[in-house]
């Protein structure tokens, strides 16, 4: 009986001696953000939703070839050959770009093969990388759209601006 | 009691579903249980359910490819998993990291150990019904994923250690952050003792329950804090160092009875440790290039074998890999430890309570991710 009670009264001293240890932090500044209205900035490595530069690529396919999950597509642009009329002729220009979300990795491979100049393909601080149906995932570029890219909109046979997702430099740094 | 009531008062046996879907299973994990009344008879742990077959994957991409398909195996620990890989590829193309890589690699690989034991210690917590150390925990270990996120810029994926090197050296302020870091999570660990290891009500849950003998921890082939909780003493840092880990003073902390306790108490007695291994590294940290030269950007071994096993945060992770001339590995193998100590579920379970299956199940401390591959 004196064995059980003192089984409990150790155990209840205990449990007072943890509550005294979280009150502790009761007093101290809290580590939580408020997520929508204030973000936290990532660091300078951060690998975020991969972004696309359609001026500076010049289509060598070393991004396509150190893929894992071979999510990256490319095709040469080309222009009409002087010498032969009918066949066209490559040129150091990509016609169309696109990264398949869904299979990405986030691995950084194909930025550190990219060789241009600025980094023609690169990952951005970008954390909020959403998608409400699959064809958002397949991100598409050509000349003269954003570093964002559009995506393929089967239904509507149009692209379409990403929607939904917040450009995270946008939002006041907290750190 | 006589007989007949013997025979009227026994209870039929009944099959229940733990898991796949159970929020203490820690992933997707089915344990088949036969019971009766509360003493289970059976059990039967059925896995698969994340398999992804990344020993098959690896067979088709190349040796630096791979390297991302490790970070997929333990994605509490993936650190350990880069290295196991590129130890055992730099092995097969006979290349040698430098000395600052070396040592980056244990700093990391250390981080991240204790980054896992603190998942475990807060889960574990909460598995068995206590959940503020959960709080504490993560807020720990976020700290160290923001180190990593400093470093290589991925919190769970990390591919930062790559075949030759380290992806990158980390950032100027990045040390002076780290050193911060331990100096700060020092005294907290008293507070998880004060908190969860030597509270009585946390004893009685698992000081008697899950006790696993020191021979039956051998002849299952566990490993890690499983088989030191035994009073085993194996640990591969100390029996077969990679990385210059005989450089480093640190002891192997070891249980006694083999209980969940031990396990665990092993596990945050292995924190401190851990935190030694890194203010050594901090304090001597050779200066030099982070990569070796002469990596191929396709690299096509001599065909040959080799096989590599680190400590990784649950145990003894190896990998045997066959080359055959070509730029893909022939044959990847995986020791996988979670596997391993998976095993022994299944004799563990039977003669103990329902109500312990949770707190032996998380004891155990496994990973699906690494179970299935």
């Amino acid at each position: 009986m004196i064995d059980y009670f003192a089984k409990v009264l150790r155990a209840a001293w205990n449990t007072c001696k943890g509550l005294g240890l979280t009150l502790k932090y009761l007093f101290k500044p809290a580590i939580t953000v408020h997520y929508p209205d204030e973000k936290l900035v990532p660091y300078e490595r951060f690998r975020g939703a991969l972004l696309f530069d359609a001026v500076t690529c010049i289509s060598c396919n070393l991004c396509v070839k150190a893929c894992p999950s071979t999510c990256i597509d490319l095709e040469n642009a080309t222009i009409p050959d002087p010498k032969n009329p009918q066949a066209r002729k490559k040129v150091a220009r990509v016609e169309w770009y696109s990264i398949d979300f869904g299979k990405c990795n986030f691995c950084r491979l194909c930025e550190e093969s990219c060789p241009t100049k600025p980094k023609s393909v690169w990952h951005s601080l970008d954390y909020e990388l959403v998608f409400f149906s699959r064809d958002e995932m397949v991100r598409c570029w050509k000349a003269g759209m954003s570093w964002v890219g559009q995506y393929w909109d089967r239904r509507a046979k149009q692209f379409k601006d990403p929607p939904g997702q917040v450009r995270i430099m946008e939002v006041d740094a907290r750190r | 009691m006589s007989s007949t009531a013997e025979k009227t008062m026994k209870t039929d046996s009944m099959f229940i579903n733990l898991g796949p879907q159970h929020p203490s299973t820690h992933g997707v994990l089915r344990v088949g249980l036969t019971i009766e009344g509360e003493l289970i008879t059976k059990a039967v742990p059925d896995i698969g359910y994340l398999h992804r077959g990344t020993s098959k994957l690896a067979e088709v991409r190349g040796y630096h490819h791979c390297v991302v398909l490790t970070d997929r195996w333990d994605y509490v620990a993936a650190m350990p998993n880069n290295l196991v890989f590129c130890l055992a590829a730099e092995k097969l193309m006979e290349v040698q990291a430098p000395p600052r890589a070396e040592a980056l690699r244990v700093l990391m690989c250390e981080l991240n150990r204790v980054a896992s034991h603190l998942l475990f210690f807060g889960t574990y917590g909460i598995d068995i019904g206590a959940f503020t150390p959960f709080l504490y925990a993560f807020r720990e270990r976020e700290m160290i994923l923001d180190l990593f996120e400093m470093a290589c810029g991925a919190r769970l994926t990390y591919n930062y250690i790559r075949l030759g090197g380290v992806m990158a050296d980390v950032p100027p302020e990045w040390l002076a952050k780290c050193r911060e870091f331990v100096d700060y999570f020092k005294p907290r660990i008293d507070e998880y003792d004060t908190l969860l290891t030597y509270n009585p009500i946390f004893m009685a849950r698992t000081k008697e329950v899950g006790l696993i003998p020191a021979a039956d921890a051998v002849s299952w082939s566990l490993s890690g804090a499983n088989l030191r909780g035994s009073g085993v003493c194996y640990d591969v840092r100390k029996s077969d160092p990679y990385c210059g880990y005989e450089r480093y003073s640190f002891d192997v902390p070891l249980g006694q009875t083999g209980s969940c306790w031990d396990r665990y108490f092993c596990r945050v007695q292995e924190m401190r440790q851990s935190i030694r291994i890194i203010e050594q590294v901090l304090g001597g940290l050779p200066e030099g290039p982070t990569m070796a030269a002469g990596v191929a950007k396709i690299p096509k071994p001599k065909p040959g074998e080799a096989y590599a096993h680190v400590e990784g945060a649950r145990g003894d992770l190896g990998i045997f890999l066959v080359s055959d001339g070509q730029a893909s590995p022939y044959r990847m193998h995986v020791r996988a430890p979670s596997f391993l100590n998976l095993a022994i579920l299944q004799e563990l379970l039977v003669g103990n309570k329902v109500s312990d299956v949770i707190a032996i199940l998380g004891s155990i401390d496994i990973v699906l991710g690494e179970v299935d591959r």
